[in-house]
C-alpha cells in the first residue's frame, strides 16, 4: 500500500508494563494478555490518515529488561517518534523513566517526538502513580502525555495518532529534512511536502483518561 | 559412456592421518560407476587438476545428476577430454576454464552458476548421432592407470594439512573465500544430486570410504591453496587457479540427515552397567539425526553434562537422588523468605517480579504450559527463582525462560530440569551477563566467521554500518528458540549440544542461514533497519535440515580458520576462568 509518509516509532520503557500489548492492540485491535515476551526487538505496522494524507507507522517493539539496553540503543537510530511506556501499577517502572529519557535522548535524533504513556489506567483501584505526577514529568520534559488502557483499548489509538500528527507538523513546519532518512521519515509518493492547508480534524489529541 | 572404477583397496593414510584400510566396498564401486549414459544427456564435464594429489573429473548431467569425482591416479584427463571430443562437441566454459560443456552451443552453464538456477534441461541440439558409446575406449583402458596410485601426492596432501594450515597469510585467505563462493553458488543444485548420490551410502555409518572423500573435498582444497600462493607460483596452467578456486561438485556438503536415535540404539552405544562406550560415535550419531522425544530425558542429561558420559546407571541413580535434596536446600532458601523479611530484600522481589511476569509469557500457546493455574508455569517459576539464588551474581535475565522451557518439558522433574537447566547455563550463562559480554563475543566471532566464509556479504555489511550484527541478537542469545518449531529446537539444540563438530556449531547456523539470503541481502541493499526486519521475520520459514547441512560444510570447510575466528572462552565453551565470570547484578529493570 502506499504512503505519503513512513514514520519509524519506537517504544520503550521496562519490562512487563505492556509495550508489546499496545501494539498488539494499535495494529491488530486486540488485547492478548499471555503473549511471549519480546526478546530483542518485533515489529508492527499500520496505516493511518492524517490531513487526508496515507501514513504509514512502523513500530519497533524493544525488550525491556535493563540487561538488553545496549542493544536496545542501536534501535534508536532513525526513529522518528517513541512512546516511552510505564505501568501506572507498578512505581519503579514510573521511577526508571528519567534513565529512559536519557538513554533516548543520547542515542536518538533530537528532533524525535516522545510520547509518555501511563499504561494500564484500566486498574484504578490498583494505581501506584497519578495522573498528575505523568503530567508533570511530561511537562518538565516536553513529552506529550497520555493514560492508555491496552486491554480497553483507551486512549491507544489516540496515542500513536497524536504522536504522528506531532511528527506531521513538524514536517510542515520544516524542522525535519525529510530527505533525510536518519529524522526516521520516508517520503512516500505524494508525501513531498509542500505548502498544506493545515492538519485537520483526523486527529483527536486525547487527555488523561483515568483522571 | 561408461566408467568402471578398476581400484579395489585402499591402502594409503588419508588426509587426516588415519589409516585407511577399508576396501572398497561393492557399494562404492557402484557409486563410482557409470553405466552406459548417452553423451546426449551429460551436460557438462568439470576438470580437475589440483597441484597435489590425482587429477580427476566430474560428469553433470543435463538432468542436474553429479556424479561422483571419477579419479585419474596416473594422468589421462586430456586423453580423456579428447576422446570425448570425438564424439560430441565441447565447448569450454567461458566463465571457467576447467568445465566442458557438452552438446551445448549457449553457454547455460555460465548462465546459471551466476543466476543460481541452474537449468534442469540442457536443449540437445545435435542429438541424434551422439548415443555412440566411448565405453570401450575407457572403460577398458583406464583400469590400467587407476591400478597405480600415486602415493606421493598422498603423502605430500597429508604433510600440507597437517603443518601448514597455521600459516595463513591473506592472499589465501581471499582464495579460500572465493573457493566457497564458488561452492555457494553450487550448492543448491548439487545438494539435490548428491544428496541423491549418497544417501544410501550415508546411511552405513562405517563407510569410511566416504567418510574420507567428504573430509578431502573439505581439507584438500583449503591445504593446496595455502602452498601455491605462498610460493608465488606463476600461474602456468589454468587449471592450477582453477583448482584452487573449489572443486565445486566434489565438495560434498553437509551429510543426509539421518533418523533421531531410538532406544534400540541407544542401547548399543551403552555398556552393561550403562557407561557410554564411545562418546564420540555417541555424539556423531546424535549430530546426524537428533533423539528420539521418549529418550530425550536420559540423553540430554549427559549430552549437557549433568551425568558424564562413563557413568553408570547406578551413579546416575544415586546423583539424582543426590541432587534431589540439595535441589530442595537451594529451593528453600527462596521458600523461607518472609514477607516482612522480603519487604526489606528489593533485590529479591524485584527478580520474583520479573519472573512471575515472564513465566505467564513464555510459550503459553504450547500445550505443556497453556491454560489457567498451569501447575507446570509454576515449575518454570520456582526453578528459575532457585536459579537465581543458586547463581546469585547471574541472578535471572529475559531469555532464560526459553532456555528451560524445552527442558523442563523434556525433564518432567523439577529437580532434574534444574540440575540439567545448570549445566547448560555453565555454558550459556555469560549470554545474560549484565554486561552482554558473552553475546558480544559471539557476535564478533559471527563476524569473523562471516568475513572468512562469505566476503560479499562482510563487505556489504561493513558498508553499510551492521558489522555489530545485531540482528542476530536472538538468535544467538536463545539458540534459535523463536525461529523454529518447538519440536525442531529440541532437535536443534540437541545437534549443537553434542558438540560434535565444533562448540560453536551454532555460529555455523548463524552463517548459513545469512548465506542463504547473502544476495537478497546485498542486491536489495538493505539497511539495518530493513535487515532486522527481514531476519526477525525469517521466523517459521527457515528449512532446518537444510540449513543444519550447509552449517556442516561451511564447518568442515572453515575448519582450523574458522576455528581462529572464535576467541578461546567464546560461549558456549566453558569460560576460561570460572572465578571471573560474572558481573553482579545492580539493579534488574
Amino acid at each position: 500500500m502506499s504512503y505519503a509518509y513512513l514514520f519509524k516509532y519506537i517504544i520503550i520503557g521496562d519490562t512487563g508494563v505492556g509495550k508489546s500489548c499496545l501494539l498488539l492492540q494499535f495494529t491488530d485491535k486486540r488485547f492478548q494478555p499471555v503473549h511471549d515476551l519480546t526478546i530483542g526487538v518485533e515489529f508492527g505496522a499500520r496505516m493511518i490518515t492524517i490531513d487526508n494524507k496515507p501514513i504509514k507507522l512502523q513500530i519497533w517493539d524493544t525488550a525491556g529488561q535493563e540487561s538488553f539496553r545496549s542493544i536496545t540503543r542501536s534501535y534508536y537510530r532513525g526513529a522518528a517518534g517513541a512512546l516511552l511506556v510505564y505501568d501506572i501499577t507498578r512505581r519503579e517502572t514510573f521511577n526508571h523513566l528519567a534513565s529512559w529519557l536519557e538513554d533516548a535522548r543520547q542515542h536518538a535524533n533530537a528532533n524525535m517526538t516522545i510520547m509518555l504513556i501511563g499504561n494500564k489506567c484500566d486498574l484504578a483501584h490498583r494505581r501506584a502513580v497519578s495522573t498528575e505526577e505523568g503530567e508533570q514529568f511530561a511537562k518538565e520534559h516536553g513529552l506529550i502525555f497520555m493514560e492508555a488502557s491496552a486491554k480497553t483499548a483507551q486512549n491507544v489509538e489516540e496515542a500513536f495518532i497524536s504522536t504522528a500528527a506531532t511528527i506531521y507538523k513538524k514536517i510542515q513546519d520544516g524542522v525535519f529534512d525529510v530527505s533525510n532518512e536518519s529524522y526516521g521519515i520516508k517520503v512516500g509518493y505524494g508525501g513531498i511536502p509542500g505548502p498544506s492547508g493545515g492538519r485537520d480534524g483526523t486527529v483527536s489529541q486525547g487527555g488523561g483518561c483515568c483522571s | 559412456m561408461t566408467w568402471i572404477p578398476y581400484k579395489r583397496s585402499w591402502d594409503g593414510i588419508d588426509s587426516t592421518g588415519h589409516n585407511v584400510n577399508a576396501g572398497l566396498l561393492e557399494k562404492d564401486r557402484n557409486l563410482y560407476t557409470i553405466r552406459a549414459v548417452p553423451l546426449t544427456d551429460v551436460h557438462s564435464i568439470h576438470r580437475h587438476a589440483p597441484p597435489l594429489g590425482w587429477q580427476y573429473v566430474i560428469v553433470v548431467l543435463s538432468s542436474g545428476l553429479a556424479h561422483p569425482p571419477l579419479y585419474f591416479y596416473n594422468g589421462g584427463v586430456r586423453e580423456f577430454l579428447a576422446t570425448i571430443k570425438q564424439h560430441v562437441s565441447l565447448l569450454r566454459s567461458r566463465d571457467d576454464a576447467n568445465v566442458f560443456l557438452v552438446n551445448d552451443l549457449q553457454d547455460p552453464l555460465q548462465k546459471s552458476l551466476s543466476s543460481l538456477e541452474l537449468p534442469r534441461a540442457v536443449p540437445g541440439s545435435n542429438g541424434t548421432a551422439l548415443h555412440s558409446s566411448i565405453s570401450s575406449s575407457f572403460s577398458n583402458e583406464t583400469p590400467g592407470r587407476l591400478n597405480d596410485a600415486t602415493v606421493d601426492g598422498k603423502s605430500t596432501t597429508t604433510e600440507y594439512n597437517g603443518k601448514q594450515k597455521q600459516k595463513f597469510n591473506d592472499p589465501a585467505r581471499d582464495i579460500s573465500i572465493q573457493v566457497l563462493e564458488k561452492f555457494s553458488l553450487v550448492t543448491k543444485f548439487a545438494r539435490e544430486t548428491t544428496s541423491q548420490l549418497f544417501r544410501e551410502s550415508h546411511h552405513d555409518s562405517s563407510n569410511s570410504y566416504e567418510r574420507m572423500q567428504w573430509m578431502n573435498s573439505g581439507s584438500i582444497n583449503m591445504a593446496s591453496i595455502e602452498p601455491t600462493i605462498k610460493q608465488k607460483v606463476p600461474d602456468e596452467n589454468p587449471a592450477t587457479l582453477d583448482s584452487l578456486q573449489v572443486d565445486k561438485l566434489s565438495l560434498v556438503w553437509g551429510k543426509a540427515r539421518q533418523s533421531p536415535l531410538n532406544y534400540v540404539e541407544w542401547a548399543t552405544f551403552l555398556d552393561s552397567e550403562g557407561r557410554v562406550k564411545d562418546s564420540e560415535a555417541l555424539r556423531k550419531r546424535i549430530f546426524y539425526g537428533g533423539v528420539e522425544n521418549n529418550l530425550r530425558k536420559e540423553v540430554w542429561r549427559i549430552l549437557l553434562g549433568y551425568h558424564a558420559y562413563d557413568s553408570t546407571y547406578a551413579e546416575r541413580e544415586y546423583l539424582a537422588s543426590v541432587k534431589k535434596s540439595e535441589y530442595d536446600v537451594i529451593k528453600s532458601q527462596w521458600q523461607s523468605i518472609s514477607p516482612s523479611q522480603a519487604k526489606r530484600f528489593t533485590k529479591f522481589r524485584e527478580r520474583r517480579g520479573l519472573i512471575e511476569k515472564d513465566v505467564v509469557r513464555t510459550d503459553r500457546s504450547f500445550t505443556y504450559y497453556d491454560g489457567d493455574d498451569n501447575q507446570n508455569v509454576t515449575l518454570l517459576h520456582d526453578i528459575l527463582l532457585t536459579y537465581s539464588f543458586y547463581n546469585f551474581d547471574l541472578g535471572y535475565c529475559q531469555g532464560m525462560s526459553d532456555l528451560l522451557s524445552p527442558i523442563l518439558f523434556v525433564m518432567e522433574n523439577e529437580s532434574e530440569a534444574f540440575w540439567s537447566f545448570v549445566a547448560l547455563m555453565e555454558r550459556l550463562g555469560p549470554n545474560f551477563n549484565r554486561d552482554q559480554n558473552g553475546m558480544h563475543s559471539q557476535l564478533f566471532a559471527l563476524s569473523k566467521l562471516v568475513e572468512l566464509l562469505d566476503s560479499p556479504l562482510h563487505n556489504y555489511l561493513k558498508q553499510a554500518d551492521c558489522l555489530n550484527y545485531f540482528f542476530c541478537f536472538r538468535w544467538i542469545l536463545i539458540q534459535f528458540k523463536r525461529e523454529f518449531e518447538y519440536e525442531q529446537v529440541m532437535y536443534l539444540w540437541e545437534v549443537f549440544w553434542t558438540h560434535y563438530l565444533s562448540e560453536h556449531f551454532h555460529l555455523y547456523v548463524c552463517v548459513a542461514i545469512l548465506k542463504r539470503y547473502s544476495r537478497k541481502i546485498i542486491g536489495e541493499q538493505m539497511d539495518f533497519d530493513t535487515l532486522l526486519k527481514f531476519i526477525n521475520e525469517l521466523s517459521g520459514h527457515i528449512d532446518l535440515d537444510g540449513i543444519i547441512r550447509d552449517a556442516e560444510a561451511l564447518c568442515v570447510c572453515a575448519g582450523e580458520n574458522g576455528e581462529a575466528c572464535i576467541p578461546p572462552g567464546t560461549p558456549p565453551s566453558l569460560p576460561i576462568e570460572a572465578e571471573s565470570m560474572y558481573l553482579p547484578q545492580d539493579d534488574d529493570l
